[in-house]
């Protein structure tokens, strides 16, 4: 392009341009582990066009902590187990290295309000909380303490009593049920599943242990 | 008595072949109170991706999906539960309560409920509305719900399906009656299909245009004149112009299924009319493809599996229709003359046809319609080249297109990029080197 419509804002011109707004960097990099004050005062200094131009290293190692972000989020909406007691509090635990437990705790907020989630962040080695009115808190103990300090004051509430089976049994009688042998597919299966959903419920046992057991780190070679 | 776990083991066994997205419905935000007005609810519907797993093949497994029952009195030759010796059920409150269990750990995102015919189509959905009736008013569950129509079902019970589910799906399985009576000579492909398909359209438009109505009297709100439109909108080809209307009932509105390769002599072209006229005709959001696969105890157990190959073409063509706006006619050019899509990617191919007829493009002239028949370039770039240039943006290097999503590697061969087109192999055939060449070969 042009050295003189390089100046423009793709933002303007293109609306779902690449890259993220200087509003968006500002609001969610904080989340992120490598997160410096400075990074902010150099984001607020540069144009909106350098920004979203990801040819440049610095929107490149921006987008790049962006998409960290996200992904992080992303994967532990997907592949975190819960479970709720009788007193209606849902828990969990999760592997989070940037500060993303809000956004989790929000999304499980969501699908059941009148719970109190608590999610234990093994990174971290926090409990975080999210009560009915949708306010958060985060505490350093673990997760069955907290758990069992919220449950004292609520009323019980027979969730799903009388289900005979583990919620891991159903779910891994299911998962096996729907596999199509003719269809298999290793490497798209592979590809969509990180490294530590392998031990998660109707994960285990299954073809699936082939995959992980061709990729060995260098430890199990020494 | 067969236990909760031997009933998912049967169910679930029996449903693998049925196909279904994740969820994907944008009812949430705006029709919250769809199901009554309470604190108490559980679930919500998330936007389309959220996958929990995978299974082996692949595929991402977010739904519920087993079978209601897999009593049927159809004999489909193709069909899993004909073959299936264990005749199973689920009690409405049993598969309620399995679900929630489920949605609790967090390991699915909502329902796919299908089932066998058991006794009448009738009974058999009476008892699989009572399992959703419990999951969305005793549960109080208003995630996703995909519900199956039974072939031959009342229009009363529909109508209750309807306010009840995100997405209905009627299974098409063949594109022609005769080819229908090929593979399930008991279904009436007129009256048990494309009937209760068009009620499904009619029930869906009529509702929303009176829940529309009674919004826009409580609450007079621009967005809502908006949103009639987009419900409304077609385009030139029939087609409906925005696939997410933001309907409030069956926001995900209706999908259906074919068998590719059951059929003896079924074609692509055969399925490729059919889908687009039930894009036309009955508003159908997508339409899915599932690979014949013989089953031991069917009577097409010797049959041969059609190639998973046919059905990602038909996926890819499909795409062509429903998202590029391509004509079914445009199809047709390049499918061979049995009537089937070559190997390789149909956008491919027609691109080849049609830039040996209409000449290569240049991005700073093209008009979207020839910017999208390029291969490497979607509606997004497309859309993103034409709006730079109503800004007098030009694109002179091939990194400008880069940087705004082109696949180059795709889209050279098709694209003049400042006066100049990528050599390539078919550039040598043209000239006097390459008789020279072809000479010196012989």
């Amino acid at each position: 392009m042009n050295k003189s419509e390089k100046c423009q804002d793709p933002l303007e011109v293109i609306g779902r341009a690449k890259g993220y707004s200087r509003e968006e960097l500002i609001m969610n990099l904080h989340r992120h582990a490598k997160f410096t004050p400075n990074l902010i005062q150099e984001i607020k200094k540069l144009p909106e066009v350098f920004l979203r131009n990801s040819g440049s290293p610095m929107s490149k190692k921006l987008i790049r902590m962006m998409r960290e972000i996200s992904l992080e989020t992303y994967r532990a909406i997907q592949f975190t187990r819960t479970e709720i007691n009788n007193r209606g509090v849902l828990f969990g635990v999760v592997l989070l290295k940037h500060r993303v437990l809000d956004l989790v705790l929000k999304y499980f907020h969501k699908r059941w309000p009148q719970c109190v989630i608590c999610l234990y962040n093994e990174y971290t080695g926090k409990t975080g909380t999210i009560n009915e009115k949708g306010t958060n808190r985060e505490v350093k103990l673990p997760l069955k303490k907290v758990v069992e300090k919220i449950s004292k004051n609520r009323p019980v509430i027979p969730y799903f009593e009388d289900i005979q089976f583990s919620g891991e049994q159903i779910f891994e009688t299911l998962y096996k049920t729907q596999n199509i042998v003719e269809r298999e597919n290793p490497r798209y299966f592979k590809s969509m599943i990180p490294d530590y959903c392998y031990e998660l419920p109707g994960m285990r046992n299954g073809v699936e242990k082939r995959y992980k057991s061709r990729n060995k780190k260098l430890n199990e070679f020494l | 008595m067969p236990s909760t776990l031997e009933k998912i083991r049967i169910l679930g066994e029996n449903s693998k072949y049925d196909i279904c997205a994740s969820t994907a419905s944008s009812r949430t935000d705006k029709y919250s109170k769809l199901f009554g007005d309470s604190n108490s609810w559980v679930g919500a519907t998330a936007r389309a991706g959220i996958c929990h797993s995978y299974t082996p093949d692949g595929r991402c497994m977010s739904l519920f999906k087993t079978l209601y029952t897999n009593k049927c009195i159809y004999s489909c030759k193709y069909c899993f539960t004909r073959a299936c010796k264990h005749k199973v059920s689920f009690t409405p409150e049993e598969y309620a309560r399995t679900f929630m269990k489920l949605y609790s750990m967090n390991v699915v995102e909502g329902i796919f409920i299908s089932s066998g015919v058991c006794v009448s189509a009738d009974a058999t959905t009476e008892e699989m509305l009572e399992a959703v009736r419990l999951l969305r008013f005793k549960y109080k569950f208003r995630g996703y719900v995909h519900f199956k129509c039974l072939p031959g079902v009342s229009q009363s019970l529909l109508r209750e399906a309807i306010s009840l589910s995100d997405r209905i799906s009627v299974n098409t399985e063949a594109s022609t009656k005769e080819y229908l009576a090929e593979i399930a000579e008991q279904k009436d492909f007129k009256n048990d299909i494309i009937t209760r398909q068009r009620w499904l359209k009619q029930i869906r438009i009529s509702h929303n245009e009176k829940a529309l109505k009674v919004m826009k009297d409580l609450k007079q709100d621009k967005k809502l004149d908006f949103q009639e439109k987009k419900i409304k909108d077609r385009r030139e080809d029939g087609y409906k112009k925005f696939r997410w209307d933001g309907a409030p009932i069956l926001n995900s509105g209706q999908t259906t299924q074919f068998v590719v390769g059951a059929a003896e002599s079924e074609t692509d072209l055969d399925i490729l009319k059919r889908i687009d006229w039930q894009y036309r005709e009955i508003d159908l959001r997508r339409a899915y493809f599932s690979s014949f696969i013989p089953i031991e105890g069917t009577p097409l157990a010797n049959k041969r599996a059609a190639p998973l190959s046919r059905e990602h073409r038909l996926y890819q063509s499909d795409w062509l229709l429903r998202i590029y706006h391509y004509k079914l006619k445009d199809l047709k050019e390049v499918l061979t003359e049995e009537g089937n899509l070559p190997r390789g990617d149909p956008k491919i191919h027609f691109a080849r046809h049609y830039f040996k007829k209409h000449g290569l493009v240049d991005p700073n002239r093209a008009s979207y319609q020839e910017l999208i028949r390029v291969p490497g370039i979607g509606p997004i770039s497309a859309k993103r080249i034409i709006n730079l240039r109503a800004q007098k943006v030009g694109f002179k290097r091939r990194e400008d297109l880069k940087s705004i999503g082109v696949v180059l590697k795709r889209a050279e061969p098709y694209l003049i990029i400042n006066g100049g087109n990528q050599t390539t192999l078919q550039n040598f055939f043209k000239t006097e080197d390459n008789k020279i060449l072809q000479g010196g070969l012989q």
